[in-house]
């Protein structure tokens, strides 16, 4: 059974995986900046799990010059705006590590508890 | 629904995509591990490259170039900027590896995920695509907003309020960044 998932859902399975480094990423990682590049990988993984279920076998492009069939655009609409929406997010965090940095002169998640602590 | 069995109308993995999904999954497993956070990044676009070459193999072109620009480009800028400003930890350990309690957790995470992947459909037979909504776009876009773009259309004419919404959110972003740096001006 996970054999034929491999051949036949592959990007499912790539999902599963990329859902699992992602949050690996989220919440093991002690570093800042690796959170917030973990929050990208997990994110990546839902973007996957989306345009994979537009995919049609043998379609083109969902663009009407192309011969039909075509891949579902609605999917991409979503993801489209959720890529910016995302960066803006990347944004905002990274904003706010600068300025922790500022603070603190540390990104390092367990130091950062300790000086806070001692506070 | 489609019988299992019946593989000749299922799509199986080329070894294209299997080259593909093997790159991206290695990256980011690099990304995982490493300690430095300059080698993550690195590992990061590059990852986000791989991603944006998938997007092209599943015909997403307008994806891909977002994911290009966007995800491999400014994001990777804006990673940079971050730790040109702050700092990149220097330790003996390169790598950084799950400890046991951690790695039984994610083991279980993905097992209790992946447990839900044989109920997907195959890919390529997906029941999105035959949905009415979809289809609705796919036939009146180009009566209606004389666009042949089919993405475009959605995002600019049908969910234009959406990608109001959206312009919103990235300026709400641009005004909180300046806000959290406390600057008046971003250059």
């Amino acid at each position: 059974m996970i054999l034929e998932s491999l051949l036949t859902q592959y990007n499912y399975v790539a999902v599963v995986a990329l859902l699992g480094i992602g949050l690996y990423m989220i919440v093991e990682s002690t570093n800042l900046v690796k959170k917030v590049i973990g929050l990208n990988v997990f994110q990546t993984g839902i973007f996957l799990l989306f345009i994979t279920a537009a995919y049609v076998e043998g379609g083109a492009a969902p663009v009407l010059t192309n011969e039909a069939p075509y891949v579902s655009p609605l999917p991409h609409v979503l993801i489209l705006t959720a890529i910016v929406v995302g960066v803006s997010l990347v944004a905002v965090a990274l904003a706010l590590i600068v300025r922790i940095y500022g603070a603190y002169g540390t990104l390092d998640e367990d130091v950062l508890r300790e000086v806070r602590a001692n506070e | 629904m489609i019988e299992p069995l019946a593989l000749p109308l299922q799509t199986t993995v080329s070894a294209l995509e299997a080259a593909l999904l093997a790159f991206v999954l290695g990256c980011a497993v690099i990304a995982a591990v490493l300690r430095d956070v300059l080698g993550v990044i690195i590992a990061a676009a590059a990852y986000s490259l791989g991603v944006a070459v998938i997007w092209v193999v599943l015909r997403a072109p307008d994806v891909a170039l977002t994911e290009a620009a966007v995800g491999a480009g400014v994001t990777t800028l804006l990673f940079l900027l971050t730790i040109a400003k702050t700092v990149n930890p220097t330790d003996e350990r390169s790598l950084e590896l799950p400890s046991v309690g951690s790695g039984a957790a994610l083991l279980a995470f993905v097992l209790v995920l992946g447990s839900t992947v044989p109920a997907m459909p195959a890919i390529g037979g997906s029941p999105v695509t035959d949905g009415e909504v979809s289809q609705y776009y796919l036939e009146h876009a180009h009566e209606q907003t004389e666009v042949d773009n089919v993405v475009t259309a959605v995002l600019a004419a049908y969910r234009g309020f959406d990608t109001l919404g959206e312009a919103v959110v990235v300026f709400s972003a641009g005004v909180a960044v300046l806000v959290v740096l406390q600057r008046e001006v971003f250059v």
